[in-house]
């Protein structure tokens, strides 16, 4: 067995390593940010008096799909992604997931800030690992100036973009999930599946809550902002913002009890209207086995092909 | 002596909608909010719920619609007790309308929102996504059935919450402060769509005008009891009853110049009639805004072109329809935001670094004190920003009885802010912004939720300030009362710049800029009509004590008489007759100044053979 390859390297070489692939990620990041920016700013020009999907997007094969299937299929899929071992099966999974993208057309600049959500952490994947990584046999070390404990490992490297390869994919696969049917809709489909009803209303709820509950927290750090608040390390700060969250909670609790009872004064009696009529249909059927068995190829390329 | 409980026409108890027999209701905390309730409501009738914030009012109309369960007495519905299945059987018939229409509007868009009572109805998901799209076309947003709630403006979300009751068709309307915080022009919409509703209405609101405009019965609470109950004209007509429940509005209604002490504004003709380009060298402004923009992460432009001067000392009042731009001005004068362009304060240009100092120097009373109040003590609340000033304990605590003073908040040091009436915690965040002597205050919608003795209130506390004032509001009695000088906002831009005067003449204005006063005007006209107050002498039936002799027995017990003098009331003149009869067609209340000594007949029924020496 071969033993592990240090390649000695001058240090500024590591600079190099480090910054350029830095530096060129984050000149992509503010570019996708302006460019997601750009495309999801006029929601004012759109005809709210028609469906979101009912434009042009909205009659793509996956806007048709049975909400059910959709559901299995993709996390049936998220999860063999999730599986792969290989860069080069991840890397295939990433086109197959831009292909449903493109399938789905569903907006590009909401990809893009779902990516730009998880760029942090795929990240750090890139930079800690190489360095991090035990040494096996085999593997080629990058040594700079001769100190031997900041090797860095080409397959730490190799396996942080496999991780990163199959974070995108999955992330690029949950927009055709939540975008190609209303909120409601899905969640409805997750409690049809066996999902608990209630947990369904908490995240519809809840997603309808959260820009009021933003909305508050920003008009009530703002109270203590003009008031001079500025965060310190220091007892004052914590205790401040111990208030502050307290009120905050508090507030919640009481609109909770006000739109229980909002809710209550117009019927509700702890079931949500349903949203849509679900039919299963064969060629949903269908369209999930197609799906499944290209899952299950990948699989196969990973784990028979390398 | 006006004559409490005294009821209009009541309706027989077969004819009644709503009935509440002896009503009480205690929170779980042990406050006691409502007491012997006894109230009748017919079909069609259209009551205004008033009285002071915490009286009761929207603990009663919780009561009518079965959300809270009396914890003595009866609320009947249709002849039978409001509970059980007879109120899961009825409650669709009654609509809430909540004060926060973030309360209500619960669901993913604003179709889904309005068919949600209809599906409980049990109207299929097509028959009420009908009734719901002919609902959102009556409150004309319909053209907005897929947006979420949260992409729409207050006035809008108001109307919206309105759609999604109407869409139930109910038999009763409860309105909990159904203008509060919209503008004029929204505030007429929502007039206009109540007038239509043909079913029972019950509103609660400190508008009197508004209510004046839309009801016709008055019932008034005061510490969860029933004081009186009669027509809406007897109620705005009788300024003394009003201001014994801390109801009394009519110090809006009478338009002088500005009452308070302005005389450290500016004279009138140094301020702008159009808004021209202000001129920074001079170094008086306070304020100076030249070419200002903002526009938000969105891409929505905020502000655009805004050029603006204040100097020390001046008043200045914005007004503007909803999303005119007005509080995104106000957070950038605050230096919450930064937009393009340039802003000075005091002479100094407002960078990155020095727009982080400007709270040392702006104070500003937000519309929702609750955002600005967090801590746990009154005490601890107005020190938060006197710490942050670097102030020593002694000088905190001097600083803190002065503007407790300055706001009539004392002894309330240890009081809980939270536990504190609207009112209260409206004057508690400005004694807060007060404490730190700002030079400029900034006020935002101050009058919002408060009643007319909490508006009054503050109003002298506004008066006696001597500080550079910025008023952004909707009232135009605070805006006339308070500035000399109004910048109208639409769209992101100051449309005039004049003298506040001029503006409250200007008709072209309020159309120009979605604002509509015309109905307000005309009803404050027709209530001063209806409140004119004049010397009259007529007889009088009045109960008096007073010690006097029957025969060898010398004690003092109330007696009935008759006589006649002459003494101020407010009241109606029928159809503006001049000399009209002023014999008395109800009960006021009013002095009898030299009662004790003055000569009257004590011969009434059940004394006439009484012979009586009085002292």
């Amino acid at each position: 067995m071969a033993d592990v390859i240090n390649i000695q390297m001058p240090l500024w070489q590591l600079l190099l390593l480090l910054l350029i692939p830095l530096a060129a990620i984050t000149i992509m990041v503010v570019w996708l940010r302006r460019v997601a920016y750009k495309h999801s700013a006029p929601e004012e020009k759109r005809d709210w008096s028609v469906p979101p999907l009912a434009d042009g997007s909205g009659t793509s094969l996956l806007h048709c799909w049975d909400v059910r299937c959709k559901i299995v299929t993709i996390l049936v899929c998220s999860f063999a992604i999730a599986s792969l071992s290989h860069l080069e099966p991840a890397l295939v999974a990433i086109g197959v997931s831009l292909i449903i993208l493109v399938v789905a057309r569903v907006s590009f600049a909401k990809v893009l800030l779902r990516l730009l959500a998880i760029t942090g952490f795929v990240c750090m994947f890139l930079v800690v690992m190489p360095f991090s990584v035990p040494a096996h046999n085999g593997d080629t070390v990058l040594v700079f100036n001769g100190m031997d404990w900041l090797g860095f490992n080409l397959r730490g490297l190799r396996l942080a973009a496999t991780i990163a390869a199959k974070a995108i994919a999955i992330a690029v696969l949950m927009e055709p999930l939540l975008s190609t049917a209303p909120l409601p809709v899905t969640l409805h489909g997750l409690s049809r599946l066996g999902a608990p009803e209630m947990v369904g209303q908490m995240v519809l709820l809840s997603y309808r809550y959260l820009h009021v509950f933003r909305h508050e927290a920003w008009r009530m750090s703002s109270g203590m902002q003009v008031r001079g608040f500025r965060k310190r390390t220091d007892l004052a700060t914590l205790r401040a913002v111990g208030n502050f969250i307290g009120m905050l909670f508090v507030r919640s609790f009481e609109r909770t009890e006000r739109v229980f009872d909002a809710m209550r004064a117009r019927g509700y009696r702890g079931r949500f209207p349903e949203p849509a009529e679900l039919r299963l249909r064969t060629r949903d059927l269908l369209l999930a086995a197609v799906w499944l068995t290209a899952g299950a190829a990948l699989i196969a390329y990973d784990r028979i092909a390398w | 002596m006006h004559e409490p409980l005294r009821p209009i026409q009541k309706p027989t108890l077969d004819a009644s909608l709503f009935s509440m027999r002896r009503v009480f209701y205690r929170y779980p905390d042990d406050i006691q909010a409502l007491s012997c309730i006894d109230l009748d409501i017919a079909g069609g009738d259209r009551i205004a719920l008033v009285g002071q914030n915490g009286s009761g009012k929207t603990t009663l109309i919780k009561q009518l619609c079965g959300l809270l369960l009396p914890t003595a007495g009866e609320v009947l519905y249709k002849g039978e007790q409001l509970k059980g299945e007879h109120l899961d059987r009825n409650r669709l018939e009654i609509g809430l309308l909540f004060q926060d229409p973030d309360d209500q509007l619960f669901s993913h868009t604003l179709l889904d929102d309005t068919a949600f009572g209809p599906r409980h109805q049990g109207l299929s998901r097509q028959d009420a996504e009908q009734t719901a799209r002919k609902s959102l076309q009556r409150v004309n947003l319909l053209d907005m059935a897929y947006k979420a709630p949260h992409n729409l403006s207050f006035g809008q979300k108001k109307r919206a919450a309105l759609a999604g009751l109407l869409a139930m068709q109910p038999n009763v309307l409860l309105l909990d402060e159904p203008t509060s915080n919209l503008d004029p022009h929204q505030e007429e919409v929502f007039l206009n769509l109540l007038r239509d509703f043909s079913g029972t209405l019950i509103c609660i609101s400190h508008n009197l005008i508004f209510l004046y405009e839309l009801c016709d019965r008055a019932v008034v609470l005061d510490r969860g009891r029933i004081q009186h109950d009669y027509t809406l004209r007897e109620l705005v007509s009788q300024r003394q009853s009003l201001r014994e429940h801390g109801l009394d509005f009519s110090f809006r209604l009478v338009h002088t110049a500005s009452s308070c002490d302005l005389a450290q504004s500016k004279p009138l003709d140094e301020l702008h009639r159009t808004p021209t380009l202000p001129d920074v060298s001079e170094g008086k402004s306070l304020v100076f805004l030249r070419d200002y923009h903002y526009r938000y992460p969105d891409g929505t432009l905020a502000l655009h072109g805004i050029n603006l001067s204040i100097q020390d000392g001046e008043r200045i009042s914005i007004v503007g329809e909803n999303g005119a731009g007005k509080t995104t001005l106000l957070s950038c004068l605050l230096g919450l935001r930064q937009g393009l362009g340039e802003f000075h304060f005091a002479g100094r240009l407002m960078t990155r670094r020095w727009r982080k100092t400007l709270w040392r120097r702006v104070g500003m009373v937000f519309q929702d004190c609750a955002d600005q109040l967090f801590c746990p003590s009154v005490r601890e609340e107005i020190t938060f920003g006197l710490h942050q000033l670097g102030y020593s304990r002694d000088e905190s605590r001097k600083r803190l009885t002065q503007v407790l003073a300055m706001v009539c908040l004392e002894g309330f040091e240890e009081r809980v802010p939270l536990h504190l009436s609207g009112g209260e915690r409206k004057r508690l965040a400005l004694a807060c912004v007060l404490a730190m002597e700002p030079k400029l205050l900034i006020l935002d919608e101050p009058t919002a939720g408060l009643d007319p003795q909490g508006e009054e209130l503050l109003l002298d506390i506004l008066c006696n300030l001597d500080v550079t004032l910025l008023l952004v509001s909707h009232d135009m009695f605070f805006v006339n009362k308070l500035t000399r000088r109004t910048l109208v906002m639409h769209r992101g831009r100051i449309l005039e710049d004049m003298p506040t005067h001029a503006f409250l003449q200007d008709e072209r204005l309020g159309n120009l800029n979605e604002l509509s006063y015309t109905y307000r005007r005309r009803s404050r006209s027709a209530i001063l009509t209806m409140q004119h107050e004049h010397e009259h002498s007529h007889l009088h039936q009045h109960l008096h004590t007073h010690q006097h002799r029957h025969g060898e027995v010398e004690h003092d017990h109330f007696h009935e008489h008759v006589h006649e003098h002459t003494h101020r009331f407010a009241h109606i003149h029928p159809e503006d007759e001049k000399n009209h009869d002023h014999m008395p067609r109800r009960y006021h209340d009013h002095d009898h100044p030299g009662y004790e000594v003055e000569d009257h007949d004590h011969d009434y029924p059940g004394h006439e053979n009484e012979t009586d020496d009085h002292h």
